[in-house]
């Protein structure tokens, strides 16, 4: 008899958090490198204060998009063949581990994007408007990406490029995401709508979540 | 021998005969008041785009098929149809903004279309790249398949939210992302027909591409003979050199 | 230590495993072979082992024994072939609900190097639904109480296998698979390896090792079987 399904979701994402606390691969490396980003913009683009204001909110999304798929596929939520083994031999349900390690990596996206966030507010002095839409958009995003980056990371799984190309496959899916973001931002700034891209960002994450459960199963045997 | 003698040749004349009658239409179809002969990259152009997204349809049916069925032949379709997808993407990516700079000044004028168009060239480069590094073909079919699901079902999403976008950022009035309206009886059946022919083009390459595919697997299949050695038998008694 | 060949199977009648009378083979394997890629790893596999049974697997480097395993641990599909374990078709998505009662201790440690031993244990416990407080139990049963809060990645080879046997103390497993379950061990550990092996065996379960350890092995199976040119004989 194994445990129940959530209780199996529980204990992967239990798993997945302590791995990162002690490997700080999210914390130590992941995050710093980020904020170096944001720092690396303005050198390239120029220092000037309205412009770097204009495209602050858009470069950090960018940069949650491009960065945060690192999170998905890091040391937290990477597993050998005998780790793999020895889960699916535990009774792991594919699609328990799949929401599991997706739960654990939104969870470090969110970190990452309140950390890198926080940098962007400094470097390129954004306005906060709106700080309960902004949260729900950082909420929805982490969510939406840790979706796209686990699935893509189970397709990819024991192929020759391996987690190399998880971010090629993430990246035009999680449009719809940074145009969600951006715009919601963009919707609180000059008063568009905010309602219909938060909508469209949580069909992203809805269609990417019933896709990775559904072929759990199926990935795992292939 | 026998391999290329068993390969159909109707493939190759329908291909031939529907560029000759494509071409020859758009070389000999009237110049555009306003873009003079430039509107002849249309004839390609547009086709282009229309296959594009005609191929990667059938990569996600096929992708859906072999899901349902696990029959490998759907995950060969859905291969070949990316492949030639992918090919017209880049082509009419291609043609859109040799066209763009000199009718617009630029290169790239974000309209939605071109926008969506260009995330599904990388969604399907992608594609490919998954399918080559797999090598173990039920492996490749199901990963590939999941993806070819996953990409399909997120371009309905995708081109909303670009659409979207694009409705907060209008164009300056200078630039007409829609492009100029067909009047002329003439250049709208040259069109048209340049749809026509290059679809014919596109089952066609399905054809070969999937005969191809079905070759191969073939070949694997008659090298697998009982007597094949396994793996293991790679595998020797040690001789060490005499001392 | 009794010689397990000597000793009968277990009784039919009292076999905890078998529904009917007749004890029904735990693990069938007709004409199986297994690719990977357009390599042929296994070819033409047939084997039976019943309740009870101890049988070491043989084989040259490469031969394809872990492959074989990890088979049997229903963890890959036969390309060729008709297999059954635990009575569930290989081929099958029914092979999902028997892996629960399939223990499997490969040559490579499947243990979360960033987690301690000890909760390494704990999250298998939760996932497989086995109460948590048999966690210290089992590390005491093979001599890691001491070391239950190492980091797996800081410990030995060794005490990673000891873990995953500790592991394998603390479920209720039918079929138990032993890849080179010598390797790493020191004396003290191979007896209780031995050990597990004799009271799996004794419980109606089945025990298939390999190993490069004849003697060692033959000392304590039913039968041996070798893997050449990818078929057993």
């Amino acid at each position: 008899m194994t445990a129940g399904f959530w209780h199996q979701v529980r204990a992967v994402v239990d798993r997945d958090l302590l791995r990162e606390r002690r490997s700080g691969d999210v914390l130590w490396i992941t995050i710093p490198f980020g904020a170096l980003a944001l720092l690396l913009v303005p050198l390239a683009v120029g220092t000037d204060a309205e412009l770097l204001r204009e495209i602050g909110v858009g470069m950090y999304w960018v940069i949650v998009m491009l960065f945060g798929v690192l999170v998905a596929v890091g040391k937290a939520s990477k597993e050998t063949i005998p780790q793999q083994d020895a889960s699916s031999l535990l009774g792991l349900d594919p699609a328990a581990g799949f929401i599991g390690r997706t739960t654990s990596s939104a969870i470090l996206l969110l970190a990452f994007e309140v950390v890198v966030g926080v940098v962007a507010v400094g470097l390129y002095n954004i306005d906060v408007l709106g700080p309960g839409w902004l949260i729900l958009t950082m909420i929805i995003a982490a969510i939406g990406l840790a979706l796209l980056g686990t699935l893509t990371a189970s397709i990819v799984n024991s192929t020759s490029a391996g987690t190399a190309l998880v971010p090629l496959l993430v990246a035009p899916l999680s449009v719809p995401l940074l145009l969600g973001a951006t715009q919601a931002y963009d919707g609180l700034r000059y008063g568009h709508a905010i309602v219909s891209w938060v909508l469209l960002m949580v069909a992203v994450a809805t269609v990417v979540a019933m896709i990775g459960v559904l072929t759990a199963r199926p990935l795992q045997e292939s | 021998m026998a391999v290329i003698a068993r390969s159909s040749r109707w493939p190759w004349i329908a291909i031939g005969i529907s560029l000759i009658v494509s071409l020859t239409m758009a070389m000999t179809s009237p110049a555009d008041d306003v873009q003079g002969d430039l509107v002849r990259i249309m004839y390609v152009h547009v086709p282009s785009a229309w296959l594009a997204y005609t191929a990667f349809f059938v990569t996600f049916l096929g992708s859906l098929v072999y899901l349902v069925t696990r029959n490998i032949k759907a995950d060969r379709v859905a291969a070949a149809s990316a492949e030639i997808g992918v090919f017209f993407t880049g082509l009419a990516l291609a043609l859109g903004m040799i066209w763009a700079k000199p009718t617009w000044g630029v290169w790239w004028t974000w309209d939605a279309r071109l926008t969506l168009t260009a995330i599904m060239f990388f969604v399907y480069l992608g594609y490919l790249a998954l399918r080559r590094t797999t090598d173990d073909p039920v492996m490749r079919a199901s990963r590939a398949s999941v993806l070819g699901v996953l990409g399909a079902i997120q371009i309905p999403i995708v081109h909303f939210s670009v659409v979207w976008w694009r409705t907060l950022h209008q164009p300056p009035s200078i630039i007409r992302p829609d492009g100029p309206s067909i009047q002329d009886p003439m250049m709208l059946a040259t069109l048209i027909i340049s749809v026509i022919a290059f679809t014919v083009v596109y089952v066609a390459l399905m054809v070969k591409r999937i005969e191809l595919i079905h070759l191969d697997d073939e070949r694997r299949a008659a090298e697998d003979s009982p007597d094949r050695p396994v793996a293991g038998e790679a595998v020797t008694v040690p001789e060490l050199g005499g001392g | 230590m009794s010689d397990p060949r000597s000793a009968s199977t277990p009784d039919e009648e009292t076999d905890p495993l078998s529904g009917d009378v007749a004890a029904a083979p735990l693990v069938v394997l007709n004409g199986v072979g297994v690719r990977m890629g357009s390599t042929q790893i296994l070819r033409d596999v047939n084997l039976e082992v019943g309740p009870g049974e101890v049988v070491g697997l043989f084989g040259a480097n490469g031969a394809g024994k872990t492959t074989a395993l990890r088979l049997i641990a229903t963890l890959i599909r036969p390309a060729q072939g008709v297999g059954t374990v635990l009575g569930a078709d290989l081929a099958s998505s029914d092979r999902y609900d028997v892996r629960r009662r399939i223990g499997m201790v490969g040559h490579v440690p499947g243990l979360f190097p960033e987690l301690t031993l000890a909760e390494n244990l704990q999250y298998a416990s939760r996932v497989a639904g086995v109460p948590i407080d048999r966690v210290p139990e089992a590390l005491g049963a093979v001599g890691l109480a001491g070391a239950a809060d190492r980091l797996a990645g800081a410990s030995s080879h060794g005490m990673q296998r000891r873990t995953e046997f500790a592991r394998e103390l603390m479920i209720d497993r039918s079929l138990l698979l032993l890849d080179e379950p010598h390797s790493a061990l020191d004396r003290n550990a191979v007896d209780l390896v031995e050990g597990l092996i004799e009271r799996k065996a004794a419980e109606g379960g089945a025990v298939i090792v390999v190993s490069h350890d004849r003697d060692r092995i033959n000392a304590i199976a039913h039968r041996s079987v070798e893997l050449v040119g990818g078929t057993l004989t």
